[in-house]
């Protein structure tokens, strides 16, 4: 699999994981599966990576 | 006559009235409440198909269109798809694949008015997918999805390839959609390239031999229409698209298609989605499809495959099966049998026996399966007297007859899958060949065997009473 990096959603703390190459530091908000919240990575309180 | 679901229907409430369940309770499948019965089901092992009489569509309303599920959860229904016995669930049933694949029966063309999938046409504002029971399927998936099969169109050479890919409900007319780099996404990648919209059309619910048709290993070029009609075993019946006209055609007896456009210059995020490995495919940048038609019989069925289960694993292993057969048998003419098993997602795992004759067959025969399917990560190879359906035997015979530093080789840099986790590398994985054959060039241990003359005189009943027989665990 592409290397993937794991963010919080700040709104409801749902952990996720997305694409590296395509979405960690591209200002492109991201999707949060669970409240549908929408988020730029550097908003997330964790990104592990 | 033409391949109904329908028709499917009544063939298996005949053969196997039990693999049929209808469900009469009303059920919201975006909730996760249809996904949460087939993992109860598969918690103790069971896997019937179950139909949904009273399904929630995406507005919480009761849907118009009951709910097919887990319909290829077992190799029996698909042998019985395939017209056979269910009995033929293994072996003949991946030989018969073979047989069928190797040849293209053409597909015909009929008048719109006569086509079933016509009998109800909404296009554009009155086309609304949230009208259907679409389900939402594991607990990281952003939406509700569709996994059945877009069709697409090659610009240059007018083949229509087919191929199961996820779309995620953004709208009720918009649909994401993932491709991995395969033939759907050179199509789109080409018509891309001149900045034009690539014409998709989604069949959502058709008899299941279309579906095991559609998942054939044929190279890029090969029409999947007539490819389909092979393993069909009839002329698959065409009719004129809404959108395109005759300039695309879609499948005249599928219960449901969607029609649209995927966009040359649209991106936006989607998934997580629960994948065939079992895994979650990371949240992405993908390309986007406006929906521009939705045609469907009067009492259609709404389709689903359970993505990461029984239901989507043994659909797509039975095709490769005899695909790879095929084009291993070409090369090692001793082949007997492929097995994809369930333990590798009925992709990732090969199993293949051969009647060796000389050392170095093994190797062809893994290669070419390598060679031949680019999802195959780890084959292992056996003799003739072990039964690749039966891992447990395969097992063994890798146990016994295999030497680590001799018999195992590692392929680094070759084509993966994108959903592999393992892979460390977003395209390249790493293949591995087990030789679990027996060498030719050395004496070997002989396998133990009670003689046959003692098996044939010496029965069980005649020692153990057929009451006491059947207690026995």
């Amino acid at each position: 699999m592409a290397k993937i990096f794991w963010v919080t959603c700040p709104q409801c703390q749902g952990d996720f994981y997305c694409h590296s190459e395509e979405l960690r530091h591209k200002k492109i908000q991201l999707l949060c599966p669970y409240c549908s919240h929408r988020f730029l990575d550097e908003e997330s309180p964790k990104i592990v990576e | 006559m033409a391949k109904k679901l329908q028709d499917f229907f009544q063939n298996l409430r005949d053969r196997l009235p039990n693999d049929l369940l209808t469900i009469e309770r009303a059920v919201a499948p975006a909730d996760y409440e249809v996904t949460a019965l087939l993992q109860h089901l598969e918690n103790e092992q069971r896997y019937p198909a179950l139909l949904f009489e009273k399904p929630r569509n995406l507005k919480g309303e009761p849907s118009s269109f009951p709910l097919l599920s887990n319909l290829f959860a077992t190799r029996r229904r698909c042998a019985l798809a395939l017209g056979m016995d269910p009995d033929d669930e293994r072996l003949p049933l991946s030989l018969e694949y073979a047989r069928r694949e190797e040849k293209m029966i053409a597909p015909v063309t009929i008048p719109v008015r006569e086509a079933p999938v016509k009998e109800v046409v909404k296009r554009g504002e009155d086309a609304d997918l949230y009208d259907f029971p679409i389900v939402r399927h594991h607990a990281m998936d952003p939406a509700p999805y569709i996994d059945m099969t877009p069709v697409m169109k090659d610009p240059d050479e007018g083949f229509y390839n087919i191929a199961f890919l996820r779309n995620m409900v953004k709208g009720p007319r918009r649909l994401g959609i993932h491709m991995s780099p395969r033939h759907n996404w050179q199509i789109y990648r080409k018509n891309s390239e001149r900045a034009r919209p690539t014409p998709v059309a989604i069949v959502i619910s058709h008899h299941p031999a279309f579906y095991l048709g559609a998942l054939n290993v044929s190279p890029f070029g090969v029409d999947d229409y007539g490819r389909v009609g092979a393993i069909m075993g009839e002329s698959l019946r065409l009719t004129a698209s809404e959108t395109w006209g005759d300039d695309f055609k879609v499948p005249a007896d599928a219960e449901i298609v969607i029609e649209g456009n995927l966009l040359p210059d649209v991106r936006e995020v989607e998934a997580p989605f629960g994948e065939f490995t079992g895994y979650y495919g990371p949240q992405r940048v993908r390309p986007v499809i406006e929906v521009t038609a939705i045609t469907h019989r009067r009492e259609a069925v709404f389709q689903h495959t359970f993505v990461g289960h029984r239901d989507n694993w043994v659909l797509g292993g039975i095709p490769k099966e005899g695909s790879l057969f095929n084009l291993i048998r070409g090369i090692v003419p001793t082949t007997k049998a492929v097995h994809f098993p369930i333990s590798g997602c009925c992709r990732y795992h090969c199993y293949i026996s051969i009647d060796k004759k000389v050392d170095g067959e093994t190797k062809q025969a893994a290669l070419a399966a390598l060679a031949g399917c680019d999802f195959v990560k780890h084959v292992i190879v056996v003799d003739a007297d072990i039964d690749v359906f039966n891992e447990q035997e395969v097992l063994w015979a890798v146990a016994t007859r295999l030497q680590g530093d001799q018999d195992v080789d590692i392929i680094k840099n070759v084509k993966g899958n994108t959903l592999d986790p393992s892979q460390t590398d977003s395209i390249m994985t790493t293949k591995m060949i087990l030789d679990a054959t027996r060498p030719v060039g050395r004496p070997f241990a002989a396998r133990l065997e009670v003689p046959k003359e003692a098996l044939k005189k010496t029965k069980l009943e005649d020692f153990i009473p057929p009451s006491v027989l059947n207690g026995l665990l």
